[in-house]
């Protein structure tokens, strides 16, 4: 049997959630970091770009009130996604992210093969570090979005919660922030584009779909269990396009850019800003 | 039947004067409901402003309704270095006596206290809340800035409809890792460091995994186009 050239990976829905949320995370870098560096030459410019101090707390709020839309729908998504009559092999099987024991294990494999000690080990779908990637953003966004409606309404707030509470929200929503943003820009920018087996920029969540040979390397489970339950035919896809090629490294060169821009500039401004 | 009619009459008599006894008395006062206990007091109007002050003398001796961290309590909490503190924050001018202290800004003594949001955000002066001088203790049972009342004195100038509870926020914040913190404001000390924890080790973590992994797939990059260049000859 003759392998395919290329096999699916994402589905549309899933590339549209990827869009949807690196739009909605930019801009709330942008207006969030112009915000909290207003103090400092490099946020007042960025800040007077989204219409000053006030106007861009109002884009700020309305866009995380889409991003909170947007991982509502998601959870929908996600329960569909489930096998209902086997829900327990459904969750902690193969083609779910959530983690289980063999990550473990593969994460074991892995250091030894950093260090040349033993073979790359046999992913399935979903490797370790991308199923961290996945539920990094799944609980960050819930925080960032609990902590930030308690900013928004403060005096609602403070008839459940002490006011105190709005202290710890505002530690909270800027710590988590922090976070998110230097582990997508470094991290995330690093595997997605710059390791070699991904540069100039790991085209799977635009295209949809990876060259066998690449599957074949780094998540040769996953074709090999395609294989025995015989969807490795209906997982063949065609190569994108030469002008959304086009597209989709203009718009991710875009978003890196400026990923890059706002936290260098966020490193060399930080020693200006005092956060309490 | 004589009988009947003698009840009859003391029973309508005493109806008269009741219900005169009801029309010339003044109504009951339902605005003294509201303080009626201890738990009660404020809580259905405390989002006005200024309605207190009518009947408030004094402030009685209960328990706030929200806790506030670094206000202590108890017979022997305090140090004398602490009472001499604690003093201070009784009077009705709390900079009584202080040397030369018309020469004086009040970042000279307080510099840790110009460093929260309203006052680097919202650019708001001392005075703004504080108000001139002399400037009353917040524990001076008539300052504005005492608990009782700061939500409708002080917050609800800008914050309209300001609670008690909302008057809790921490406007002059301790750096949230500092030992200050740690003392007089737990939660922030421990969100923080759990916070830095998360993100020093998830970092500390990550990018040598991605640099490792990076390295080892250059490694293996070079290896294999050197195997095709051999195979190629």
């Amino acid at each position: 049997m003759t392998l395919p050239t290329r096999i699916k990976r994402f589905s549309v829905l899933d590339r549209l959630s990827h869009i949807f949320l690196m739009l909605t995370f930019l801009l709330q870098t942008a207006t969030g970091f112009s915000r909290l560096y207003i103090t400092t030459v490099w946020g007042k410019k960025v800040n007077t770009f989204f219409g000053g101090y006030d106007t861009s707390l109002v884009i700020h709020e309305w866009t995380g009130m889409v991003m909170m839309a947007g991982f509502a729908l998601h959870t929908i998504y996600l329960l569909t996604r489930i096998d209902w009559r086997t829900p327990v092999k459904s969750i902690f099987g193969p083609d779910s992210l959530v983690p289980n024991l063999t990550d473990a294990k593969q994460f074991g494999q892995r250091i030894r093969w950093f260090f040349g000690l033993g073979p790359l080990p046999k992913f399935n779908r979903w490797a370790y570090w991308e199923k961290f990637d996945y539920w990094a953003v799944y609980w960050g966004l819930p925080l960032l979005a609990v902590t930030g409606f308690m900013l928004m309404f403060p005096l609602s707030t403070s008839r459940f919660l002490p006011g105190w509470s709005l202290n710890i929200a505002a530690l909270l929503h800027r710590a988590e922030a922090i976070l998110a943003v230097t582990y997508i820009f470094i991290v995330h920018f690093f595997i997605g584009h710059l390791r070699p087996s991904s540069f100039p920029m790991n085209e799977a969540m635009f295209s949809g779909s990876i060259p066998m040979h690449e599957a074949l390397e780094e998540k040769s489970a996953w074709v090999q269990r395609l294989q025995e339950e015989g969807k490795l035919e209906s997982a063949s896809s065609a190569a994108p396009s030469l002008w959304y090629r086009r597209l989709y490294f203009m718009f991710g060169y875009a978003a890196l850019i400026f990923g890059v821009y706002m936290l260098i500039n966020g490193i060399i401004y930080s020693r200006q800003i005092s956060l309490h | 039947m004589a009988k009947t009619s003698i009840l009859l009459k003391i029973f309508v008599m005493l109806a008269l004067v009741a219900a005169g006894t009801v029309l010339l008395l003044p109504p009951a006062a339902s605005a003294q409901e509201e303080v009626a206990s201890a738990i009660r007091r404020y809580k259905d109007r405390e989002a006005s402003t200024g309605y207190y002050e009518e009947y408030e003398v004094r402030p009685r001796r209960i328990k706030p309704l929200v806790g506030v961290p670094g206000v202590e309590e108890g017979i022997f909490n305090y140090s004398p270095t602490a009472a001499k503190v604690r003093n201070r924050s009784h009077l009705a001018d709390s900079h009584m006596g202080i040397a030369f202290y018309k020469e004086k800004t009040c970042q000279t003594c307080h510099p840790e206290q110009a460093k929260d949001i309203h006052t680097v955000r919202a650019n708001l002066t001392c005075r703004q809340c504080h108000g001139g001088e002399p400037i009353a203790s917040n524990q001076y049972f008539k300052s504005p800035m005492n608990p009782i009342r700061k939500h409708a004195y002080v917050c609800a100038k800008c914050h309209e409809g300001s609670s008690a509870s909302f008057a809790s926020y921490i406007v002059h914040e301790p750096a949230p890792g500092s030992a200050a913190a740690r003392k007089g404001f737990p939660i922030l000390y421990f969100t923080y460091w759990f916070m830095t924890v998360l993100l020093v080790g998830t970092l500390a973590f990550f990018i040598p995994h991605s640099f490792l992994t990076g390295l080892r797939e250059l490694f293996n990059k070079k290896r294999t186009t050197n195997d095709d260049a051999a195979d190629a000859h």
